[in-house]
């Protein structure tokens, strides 16, 4: 610990060294004057005794810088005199200063705009205590719900199997559990007096232990008592979160006396959480937080709490987040959790076929570690993330070669100053030093306009990734690591553009320079076999922005695909919305009849050319899949028999425009309990029977809600059902109105087909669907369009995004490319000066300068192709219906960096060619 | 002691066989000061003026008896190399 006190005193010492200064001042001057007294007192003269006394001291001057060295100032003193001369470098030149700082600014701004989304989807930590102990029972990446069951590693828990796995304290110091997907609700505040509206807030269920075991203490009240989740129904309390509370309470304390409504329910405030914490989903901001036994008061008209007596039926749908016992590691955890979870399965396997019980029993819990919360954000964004932080990476590389250019070009320029710098004594390492001081500068100040830049560019991004409707509530605020990021970027970046210059400097020729005979060393490569470093910026930033060109080219081209995808039916002309009656009250039968009540009055509408209904929905992110088994047929595995399968109401296939290939459509007369019937889609049609003919055979589907078969009346034509990238698959649908299972529908997916512009019929839908129910709340009705759009908006980022940042690199090159050539042109006007006195003519003269720029696009295209291969495969994945090395891309990207190539030299060459004959020589 | 008397006493002590550069050892001090072997305080000198005494702290000891031994050790195998010639 003994430096440590030393670098204390050395820090303490730079707090004060303009006293210390005076101090060590103070001591030599009592020192010399003591020492002239003694000499004057053995009879020196005074001016004698003075010499004297300073002879016997030695050098002041070199003693005060001893003692500077000694405390480890020199380093700084040099610094500070940097940034000093630095600074009034900059000053000095305006204009290079602004187009270098806004270069820098926006590469930079860029990288830090890609870095924060990157950094709270991907890298940050739950702002909760001690989070790297936290562990994930279920699938972090994952959300939703889930019935039925699939074998492997589980997506989310059932409420029993929590509550079992909460008695292992073996490894965990608390489980919590949150429902993995909460519904948006209409909040009203209580005695807020007179027409006090409620407003939608985003609804979180979580266990007792949700706050204490994640460690979140709210900044008033308190969080849920462990017990409150024990007794169904009897606990009405809410936590609420920090926005919440500033925005509907205008963050007033005696919110702890307040009541809330949520569907008729009064819940008490009892706390409120910290503002940073915004629960465990990243992207997902719970408003109101409410205890798991409240679970029918939210949702309605249905059970999630119970055990389900059979056990495919059940319900999963909680993510269960461990905290780790000190000392217990996720690999322990993991063990111990998967036995007591085999207890639990075990335990339902009463009365199961061998086969079923085989597959029942192999489920399992991933447990992975869970510091950075749930999120179907990585998933999704993680590629895209990925690739757009190398395209921003290449944009600032492209950027550092355009300022290293410039600065490469003043150094030139600068050559005098620093050669008369080295003329008085200054080291090679000092001025490599200062002009690298100057470049890092330079790049720090571009880094405080690019955190700018970012801070605005977030928004906008967020806007893009979120699809345009309301953003993802994702928090991208500045944070340390943030400020980190960019610091390093400019740090490096600075080192990055600078050494070139600095080696320049380091190895200025004095003499030469002096007498004024040294061409500049960036100008147009007049000495053989010497190629300028500007030349190989130049040529590098060709072959960055080609690769960027072609990546965005690929992009664009893939979506031009996406967009282009027939789905089988028109999409245009079709609203959907969706219903839940059993949440409000309606039971069995009813909900059936509302259904059929709401189709009639919907058809009537003016305007509507059809209506009909479905289970799953288009584009709503549902989907069923089931074995099913030919009657008479040789019965395939279990896995290769599935088919995805959908309930569809009366007339589903004339509404939809889903063509029917031989058989009818499903009717209004296919209702009740009687003989099932169904059609198949083309593959599935194909897959199980070959040419033949299936209508009129039976199949049997083994269902997990209950065996059940039905006979084919139809085949209809493949469609996309759930994303615009979906292969053909095989698909059947049965009557919403003779269902399997033996549930009654409760919810539906109404679709409408308008003939008109569909948002005229919004509000006529609306008013029959109040008609209808009158208690149930208003829909929300989306066109197809709108959904199709939503689901390709991670697709139209990336290419929005890699298409301006392609643009960013062109522009950039051109500016590069540029400044080469003009450089180049200045450089060599007496050469064209001599040429066109001997005669050449201007055409030729445009011609050489062209050549000049066209060879560095050449040169720099050709390294830059075999890289676009490995870039294109390594987007692929990302790709749709383009190949990694689409010939299009390709040849448009390289085309376009010759028309920049001309682009650039334009100005030169033109300059080029006016050179008048007689200025250039008198001038030399 | 201040400065000025710390270089009188090693010149009066050495009976001036040790006279150096007197200003050296003012950045000597500093190098003590930052290693803490020793301590500075302002005070005032017999003719009324203000002086920085330094005095030698316990780390300060510490590391004169090291260099004491080292040196006597050095001094000793060279009078022994000298006295074997």
């Amino acid at each position: 610990m003994n430096w440590l006190r030393e670098v204390a005193r050395r820090l303490r010492m730079l707090m004060h060294r303009h006293q210390f200064d005076a101090e060590l001042e103070e001591e030599i001057r009592l020192h010399l004057e003591l020492r002239q007294q003694e000499h004057l007192e053995s009879g020196l003269t005074e001016g004698d005794a003075r010499t004297v006394a300073r002879r016997r001291f030695g050098n002041v001057t070199s003693l005060r810088e001893e003692s500077h060295i000694a405390w480890g100032w020199e380093w700084f003193e040099h610094l500070a005199q940097d940034i000093r001369y630095g600074l009034r470098v900059l000053r000095k030149n305006p204009g290079f200063t602004a187009v270098a700082v806004l270069t820098l600014a926006l590469g930079i701004g860029a990288n830090a705009a890609i870095f924060s989304v990157v950094n709270s989807v991907l890298l940050r930590n739950l702002p909760v205590r001690d989070s790297q102990q936290l562990v994930f029972l279920s699938n972090p990446d994952a959300q939703g719900m889930q019935q039925g069951f699939g074998d492997g590693d589980r997506d989310f828990l059932t409420y029993p199997e929590f509550q079992e796995l909460s008695k292992n304290d073996q490894v965990f110091s608390g489980l919590a559990a949150s429902a993995s997907e909460g519904p948006k609700l209409s909040v009203r505040i209580e005695n807020e007096g007179p027409g006090s509206e409620g407003v939608p807030a985003q609804i979180s269920l979580v266990s007792g232990s949700y706050f204490s075991v994640l460690g979140v203490d709210p900044i008033l009240g308190t969080g849920f008592a462990s017990d409150v989740d024990t007794v169904r129904d009897a606990s009405p309390v809410v936590v609420i979160s920090y926005s919440f509370w500033q925005g509907r309470f205008g963050g007033d304390r005696t919110v702890l006396s307040r009541k809330i409504g949520i569907r008729g329910t009064s819940y008490d405030v009892i706390g409120v959480t910290p503002p940073q914490f915004s629960g465990e989903t990243v992207g997902v901001s719970p408003d109101v937080w409410v205890p798991l036994s409240m679970q029918s008061e939210i949702y309605p008209g249905r059970d999630y709490l119970s055990l389900e007596p059979k056990p495919f039926h059940k319900i999963e749908w909680l993510q269960a987040i461990g905290r780790l016992k000190p000392g217990v590691d996720v690999a322990r955890a993991k063990a111990s959790t998967n036995v007591a979870f085999q207890q639990i399965l075990q335990s339902q396997t009463g009365q199961m076929s061998v086969e079923d019980r085989r597959r029942f029993m192999n489920q399992h819990l991933a447990v992975v570690e869970g510091g950075r919360g749930a999120s179907t954000l990585r998933g999704n964004f993680s590629k895209p993330l990925q690739i757009l932080m190398a395209v921003v990476g290449l944009i600032l590389l492209i950027a550092c070669a355009n300022v290293a250019n410039i600065l490469l070009a003043r150094s030139a320029a600068r050559q005098k100053e620093l050669a008369v710098r080295v003329a008085m004594g200054a080291g090679a390492l000092r001025l490599f030093r200062q002009v690298l001081t100057e470049s890092i500068l330079l790049a720090t100040i571009g880094g405080a306009f690019g955190l700018l830049l970012a801070h605005w560019a977030d928004a906008a991004l967020l806007r893009v990734v979120s699809g345009g409707t309301s953003p993802i509530p994702l928090d991208v605020h500045l944070d340390s690591r943030i400020l980190a990021f960019t610091l390093a970027v400019a740090v490096l970046t600075g080192i990055l553009f600078g050494l070139a210059p600095a080696f320049r400097v380091a190895r200025v020729d004095l003499s030469s320079v002096l007498k004024g005979t040294a061409r500049s060393i960036a100008s147009g490569g007049s000495q053989a076999g010497h190629v300028p470093v500007g030349k190989i910026l130049v040529v590098a930033q060709v072959t960055l922005s080609l690769l960027l060109l072609v990546v965005a080219g690929l992009f664009i081209r893939s979506f031009q695909n996406l967009a282009a995808v027939q789905f089988g039916y028109d999409s245009d002309h079709l609203l959907l919305f969706r219903v839940s009656p059993v949440s409000y009250g309606y039971k069995g039968p009813e909900v059936v009849q509302l259904f059929k009540d709401m189709i009639e009055r919907l058809d009537a509408i003016p305007g509507i050319r059809g209506a009909s209904l479905m289970d799953n929905g288009l584009f709503g992110g549902g989907d069923s899949n089931s074995p099913i088994f030919v009657e008479g047929a040789k019965p395939k595995a279990a896995e290769e028999s599935e088919s995805r399968w959908d309930m569809v109401g009366p007339n589903f296939f004339s509404t939809t425009g889903i063509p029917i290939l031989y058989g009818r459509e499903i009717g209004s007369q296919d209702s009740g309990n009687g003989q099932r019937v169904g059609l198949l889609n083309q593959t599935a049609a194909r897959y199980y029977f070959g040419d033949a003919n299936p209508i009129g055979r039976r199949i049997m589907v083994k269902s997990t809600l209950a065996p059940s078969d039905f006979v084919v009346i139809g085949v209809v034509a493949d469609s996309k059902h759930g994303s615009v990238r979906e292969k053909p698959q095989r698909r059947f649908y049965i009557p919403f109105f003779n269902p399997i299972g033996d549930g009654d529908a409760s919810s539906a997916n109404v679709l409408v087909r308008t003939s008109g512009d569909p948002g005229t019929a919004v509000s006529a839908i609306r008013a029959a669907v109040k008609q209808t129910a009158a208690n149930l709340p208003p829909v929300e009705i989306q066109t197809m369009n709108q959904r199709v759009s939503k689901s390709l908006a991670t697709d139209r980022m990336i290419t929005q995004l890699s298409g301006v940042f392609g643009a960013l690199a062109m522009i950039l090159v051109c500016i590069g490319l540029y400044g080469v050539m003009s450089y180049a042109v200045s450089g060599r006007t007496s050469e064209i000066g001599i040429r066109i006195a001997l005669g050449a003519q201007r055409r030729r003269v445009l011609w050489l300068i062209l050549r000049e720029s066209l060879l560095l696009v050449l040169i720099g295209v050709a390294i830059g192709l075999p890289a676009i291969f490995g870039a294109g495969k390594w987007i692929s994945s990302l790709l749709f219906g383009v190949k990694p090395a689409d010939h299009t891309a390709v040849a448009l990207a390289t085309a376009l960096m010759f028309v920049t190539g001309v682009l650039a030299c334009y100005l030169p060459a033109r300059r080029a060619m006016r050179v008048d004959p007689m200025v250039a020589l008198r001038y030399e | 002691m201040h400065g000025y008397e710390i270089a009188n006493s090693i010149q009066r002590i050495s009976v001036d066989v040790l006279q150096v550069e007197e200003g050296s050892l003012y950045p000597a001090l500093q190098r003590m000061l930052i290693k803490g072997w020793v301590i500075a305080k302002w005070g005032t000198t017999a003719g009324n003026r203000r002086a920085r005494y330094y005095q030698l702290t316990v780390a300060g000891r510490k590391q004169l008896a090291v260099e004491m031994s080292q040196f006597e050790r050095v001094i000793g195998a060279v009078t022994r190399v000298i006295e074997a010639v």
